[in-house]
């Protein structure tokens, strides 16, 4: 099991309602949740979800850091003028405590996902999604069949994976 | 060696104490008619006792919902 | 803005141009329509955009509760 993670909304509200969302501790010790995502969360399942993982300990609550928030801000500001889709703050900041902490970023968001692609300054830091996430659990044979749980979580999360994301995996699809 | 795992014992046992008064002395009818925010958080603190995250999961100040697990009839225990 | 990889800005001007394309497709207009206006136009923008925190901001809704109107009830797949 390697080391931690910081989780952004789009990731937790659709890890909440697949129902093997346990196994995301196989592969993170702890899953740190900004403040500001926290605060954007009302419904109950992911709530709840976010309420028993704090209870073992597998979860936490990462405050702000207010060097790391300025960062966001601006990363925020610097993505605002280019034709893709903005970074918004709750993501910026994951992005910026992933490279600082060396965290694992987790996120669904397209701006987030755009901007390791193609902002120098984030190149090193490691984001999956939850496409990724089963992917490595199904390599360290936590999951039968790749393509059956992609199968189920799409389900599960109305996500839909394009086949530009699953082109990496295509030998295991 | 001994001495640290009957002092974790006795620890254990104290939270779970704890809980279990929380739980007897909340006030179920209040925390149910509770959006989802705030019912989920009240629940979450009965069940730990831990108020940071709790106020965090509200999305409130920790004073603040200092006051709302008064107002809960959740003790302050543990 | 200094640095930034202009290739991989276009691959994702792409992608995100395919995503608003699938949700449009997907999407259960009939329902939409049926919306009261803050909602309705609320989902036509996620559709449009996937940017759901001004979705759900418009509809004032939180996030999830939101993303969960739009992808159970409105047909709306999450595509980035």
């Amino acid at each position: 099991m390697s080391a931690n993670a910081v989780a952004d909304s789009s990731f937790l509200i659709d890890w909440a309602k697949y129902s093997r969302s346990k196994l995301l501790f196989k592969l993170f010790e702890v899953v740190f949740i900004p403040e500001s995502v926290l605060a954007e969360l009302r419904s109950e399942k992911t709530l709840t979800w976010v309420a028993q993982g704090l209870e073992v300990g597998r979860l936490a609550v990462l405050p702000e850091f207010p060097d790391a928030s300025r960062e966001a801000l601006q990363l925020v500001s610097r993505s605002r003028r280019l034709p893709v889709r903005a970074v918004d703050y709750p993501e910026a900041y994951c992005m910026v405590i992933g490279r600082e902490l060396g965290y694992t970023v987790l996120t669904e968001n397209g701006g987030a996902l755009a901007v390791r692609d193609y902002d120098p300054a984030f190149a090193g830091v490691e984001v999956l999604r939850a496409l990724d996430v089963l992917y490595r659990l199904w390599r360290l044979g936590h999951l039968e069949s790749f393509k059956e749980e992609l199968k189920l979580y799409e389900h599960e999360t109305k996500r839909l994976y394009t086949s530009r994301d699953l082109a990496k995996y295509g030998d295991a699809l | 060696m001994e001495e640290v795992g009957a002092k974790l014992r006795w620890w254990v046992e104290y939270f779970e104490e704890a809980k279990k008064t929380r739980r007897k002395y909340a006030n179920w009818e209040f925390i149910k008619s509770q959006p989802p925010k705030i019912r989920v958080a009240l629940e979450y603190f009965i069940e730990v006792g831990d108020l940071y995250n709790a106020a965090k999961l509200a999305g409130m100040s920790m004073e603040e919902f200092n006051e709302l697990r008064i107002r809960a009839g959740i003790p302050s225990v543990g | 803005m200094s640095g930034v990889d202009e290739g991989k800005l276009r691959e994702w001007v792409e992608r995100l141009r395919e995503a608003r394309e699938i949700r449009r497709k997907y999407a259960n207009w009939e329902f939409i329509k049926s919306l009261p206006p803050k909602l309705r136009v609320a989902l036509e923008y996620f559709v449009e955009t996937g940017d759901f925190r001004t979705a759900a901001a418009m509809a004032e809704m939180g996030v999830d509760e939101f993303v969960d109107l739009a992808r159970y009830r409105a047909g709306i797949p999450l595509v980035y």
